[in-house]
């Protein structure tokens, strides 16, 4: 039987989630995390992380950047054609 | 807990849009010189390399990365052989068009983000409580909206470029490990590695700001 602490189930957590892990492995860390208050936090908060920060940096295309992308292509395309 | 993909991938609908032709068909007519099928694929991906170049770079270099990618693109439109998806090829552009851009600025001050690692007593077991664990998955909650944006993009620009490159693709752009592997030329161990850290990092930053603010 694999033991899992909580510094060892840490480093298993990825794989976990992507399904990668051996289900020997696999097994002893939901046994772990199971009876684990501390460890059921940390995955909590494991899981959530992406999720924030992809809410908090989705940044949408301003219309003048838009509008000056296509002026910059328009000359550099247009320049690429002729050489 | 329950094995699965933790992120979707949001990817597919990006093949094809009301224009109805899937980006390989676009691709062929745009090198064969249609610049209205150019057009297109830059109309179909604008705002999502402009999202990623702000998250790799800043809102400030943005603008130059999504200029440098198209440009690269349409140089290379021939080259574009089919073997790989458009979209991971796309990617790929605009991610060494990023790390070109970091690169030739301002270097920045190199933070160490090792702090916000998990700590650990002598036995292995988390020294934090279980309420000061859990604090950073309610960091949207608990911050200011603006607050929050604004530390989250200066702390994912303080992370190392591997961990930030793997990190933003897989759990920003939200595209499979598979994908991230492709796009970067590494394993998919790697990329799971990378993120992992970066992951760690981050998560306890956000319980940081937490307390902090608190």
């Amino acid at each position: 039987m694999i033991e899992v602490r909580c510094i060892s189930g840490v480093e298993l957590l990825m794989d976990y989630l992507e399904g990668v892990l051996s289900v020997e492995m696999h097994d002893a860390l939901e046994e772990h995390v199971a009876g684990c208050d501390k460890c059921a936090a940390f995955v909590a908060s494991y899981c959530e992380t992406p999720r924030i920060l992809r809410d908090a940096t989705a940044s949408a295309l301003p219309s003048d950047v838009e509008q000056s992308l296509k002026v910059f292509l328009r000359a550099r395309t247009t320049a690429f054609r002729r050489h | 807990m329950v094995a699965k993909p933790l992120l979707p991938d949001d990817h597919a609908d990006a093949k094809e849009d009301a224009s109805g032709r899937s980006d390989e068909a676009l691709v062929a007519r745009a090198a064969a010189g249609d610049d209205s099928a150019f057009e297109t694929i830059v109309n179909r991906y604008q705002a999502r390399i402009y999202r990623l170049a702000c998250r790799l770079t800043s809102d400030a270099d943005a603008p130059d990365v999504l200029q440098e990618t198209f440009l690269q693109v349409y140089r290379h439109l021939k080259s574009f052989r089919g073997e790989s998806q458009f979209g991971t090829w796309l990617y790929r552009i605009a991610s060494n068009a990023a790390l070109m851009h970091r690169r030739a600025g301002t270097r920045r001050a190199a933070a160490s983000l090792e702090a916000f690692l998990p700590r650990f007593d002598d036995h292995g077991t988390h020294a934090a409580t279980p309420v000061e664990l859990q604090v950073a998955a309610r960091a949207d909650e608990l911050l200011d909206r603006q607050l929050l944006a604004q530390k989250a993009r200066e702390v994912i620009a303080q992370l190392p470029d591997l961990y930030r490159e793997a990190f933003v693709l897989r759990d920003l752009e939200e595209m499979s490990t598979a994908d991230v592997a492709r796009t970067l030329g590494v394993e998919p161990a790697t990329v799971r590695q990378r993120v992992h850290r970066a992951r760690l990092m981050l998560r306890g930053f956000l319980s940081n700001l937490v307390e902090v603010k608190s």
